[in-house]
């Protein structure tokens, strides 16, 4: 709004009464008046000074009113402009009007119709301003939104990470150079392309679908190997992407090159790979010589002696055990266990498995409590990767459990997962020690457990199976009460597989 | 009583093998590498064999292969001495690596030797 003493009007009028009448009208107003009494003197003021409003008299000597409007109309079109017609000559006023006067006001006028007509112009000009400002205001606005988006777009750009943007039909709608830089593809542009037409990777592709189809999926990272040249290992973190109602519009996958880390982390492995031979060799050829005196083959022994050996047999387990975990570290850490995913029968996995350890819980008399939801979902997992899962939790629910305790073990679905929980009734694991027992090496080190025997692999591993399964691990322990683990596992999913997203294209 | 030829580049491990079977009432020949041990299955005909499958000089599984492929020799039972991670994926390690190799049977290093005898016998067909 503009305040009342920025309003300046010129009043351009040959008859002094009115001049100076509207000066003295319009002054009182708390307006800028500046009067001229003829054409030429108030062209004059309107090229040198700044008016909002110019009250002009039509019928004067010389330039006429009519000319300077048209004049004024040329030099300032924001200015608006009264006219002053004598006795109502409406012909003049509709004229006037024509040429872009804003109003007229017929004479003789009253001081009211004078403060109403301005009134009205300083209305219009008030509107015009906010107008205006609104118009800078939104100019900004979709200026700032235009600098966001080229801001968001050169960032972007300019990531090492590759990134691939899909809507929710899977076809690629943004990329960034890195990605092209990644999977070599200068030739051809993404866009618009289907994500697996243009990667030709079925597993990305899953990725992807998963989270454009599974309602209330967040994100998934996985990786993936690349065996078109160059062959590369990627580390893909896909997510859908939602509007505010929480309808998915698509997708967007990060890619982070893991090449470098999976080569250096393939030495690692082998390294650990052979040196675990190494010592697993000599070490079963000790046990076995110990097993000969066990066995009474190289001659009588003393029920001491034969305490004594069996000790020994079973820290030589110990190790060999810790070795053995040790290498499925390595195997699976450089991706050879969990490649071999089928569809698996988690009730089947679960019960082979106990029946495996019931010699070993018989020992301390403990008892196996199942139950098992009947229609659980099937997985999609590598066998030996589960049965190695259970027989460590189970294996861990039996060495840290009281005699005479029970196991047990509980499998149902929950939303997209299988969950199953191992619980024992056994010690119970300190607080403080809780977060640490998935990381190797790390034992608990208490009275209850100075005689277990046990390589602090056993965890990690199970762990790091789950993880590369797309699962997840828990751990609750009450002290005295028990420990609860709880895995768990997305089930197995029906997703098209891109060749029948192929064939259904041909149909 | 049978001749079996025990193969294994560990001498502690041939030995101990060795003192298994001689207390079984065996007679033992032994080998400690690939070659040798393919050499003399096919120059002394044992009446069965155990082979180690990790050796330097030439794995067991080649060793299988060659003599299960050769008619001269494609009889005599083969005891396949394996260093496998957990009892439990035995299963789905012989359904991987025992299709390939023809062996008559599997054993876990380190030897039970109630487990080996057992095995023994039952590929002498003594059971």
């Amino acid at each position: 709004m503009m305040n009342r003493d920025e309003i300046h009007i010129l009043v351009v009028d040959d008859e002094q009464v009115i001049r100076e009448g509207s000066r003295r009208i319009l002054t009182k107003e708390g307006w800028k008046v500046t009067i001229a009494e003829n054409g030429e003197e108030g062209l004059k003021f309107v090229k040198n000074n700044e008016f909002h409003i110019l009250l002009l008299d039509l019928m004067m000597p010389g330039i006429g009113g009519m000319e300077v409007l048209k004049r004024v109309r040329e030099t300032h079109p924001d200015l608006l402009v009264i006219v002053i017609t004598g006795y109502a000559t409406i012909e003049n006023a509709v004229e006037a009007m024509k040429n872009g006067a804003y109003d007229f006001i017929p004479k003789p006028f009253t001081p009211d119709q004078v403060r109403i007509v301005v009134r009205r112009a300083i209305d219009k000009i008030n509107l015009q301003r906010e107008a205006e400002l609104l118009r800078i205001e939104s100019q900004r606005s979709l200026r700032d939104v235009a600098n966001e988006k080229s801001r968001t777009l050169t960032i972007i750009n300019y990531m090492a990470d590759g990134v691939l943007v899909t809507d929710d039909n899977g076809n690629i709608v943004l990329n960034n150079p890195a990605i092209i830089r990644m999977l070599g593809r200068e030739e051809e542009s993404p866009l618009g392309k289907h994500i697996f037409d243009w990667t030709g990777n079925a597993e990305l592709s899953q990725m992807v679908e998963k989270v454009l189809n599974i309602e209330g999926s967040s994100s998934i990272s996985q990786e993936l190997a690349w065996e078109n040249p160059p062959k590369a290992f990627f580390m893909a973190h896909a997510a859908p992407v939602r509007n505010e109602q929480g309808e998915v519009l698509g997708s967007v996958t990060i890619f982070n090159d893991v090449t470098w880390f999976k080569e250096l982390d393939q030495m690692k492995s082998d390294f650990v790979d052979m040196v675990s031979h190494e010592l697993r060799s000599p070490l079963g050829s000790i046990r076995q010589q110990i097993s000969l005196f066990l066995e009474g083959m190289v001659g009588e022994i003393s029920k001491e002696q034969h305490q004594k050996l069996n000790r020994i047999q079973d820290r030589i387990d110990g190790l060999i055990g810790m070795i053995n975990n040790l290498l499925d570290l390595s195997r699976i850490e450089g991706g050879h266990l969990v490649q071999k995913k089928e569809t698996l029968a988690i009730r089947e996995i679960i019960e082979g498995v106990i029946e495996l350890m019931t010699p070993e819980a018989k020992k301390k008399n403990l008892k196996f409590i199942v139950s098992m939801e009947p229609d659980i979902f099937s997985l999609h997992a590598d066998q030996q990767s589960m049965e190695t899962v259970f027989t460590n939790l189970l294996s861990n629910a039996i060495k840290y459990n009281r005699n005479d305790g029970s196991i047990f073990i509980n499998a149902r679905n929950l939303g997209e997962f299988v969950e199953i929980k191992v619980a024992d009734t056994g010690v119970g694991i300190a607080k403080a020690d809780l977060h640490r027992i998935f990381d190797k090496f790390f034992r608990i080190r208490t009275e209850d457990t100075r005689k277990v025997i046990g390589s602090g692999l056993g965890l990690p591993l199970v762990k790091t199976i789950i993880e590369a399964h797309l699962g997840t691990i828990a751990v609750e322990s009450k002290a005295k009460e028990g420990t609860t683990f709880i895995v768990q596992l997305p089930r197995e999913i029906d997703i098209p597989s891109p060749d029948s997203r192929i064939l259904h294209l041909l149909k | 009583m049978a001749r079996i030829l025990v193969v294994d580049d560990d001498p502690d491990l041939v030995e101990s093998v060795s003192v298994i079977l001689e207390n079984k009432k065996h007679e033992v020949i032994t080998a400690y590498g690939g070659v040798e041990g393919l050499e003399k299955a096919k120059r002394e005909k044992p009446d069965a064999m155990i082979l180690d499958v990790m050796m330097p000089d030439k794995n067991g599984y080649d060793v299988c292969k060659e003599l299960k492929a050769d008619p001269g020799y494609q009889n005599i039972p083969i005891l396949l001495l394996t260093a496998v991670a957990s009892k439990i994926s035995t299963t789905t390690y012989t359904h991987q690596m025992g299709m390939e190799t023809e062996a008559d049977d599997y054993i876990d290093k380190p030897v039970e030797p109630k487990e080996l005898v057992r095995l023994v016998e039952r590929l002498l067909g003594n059971n």
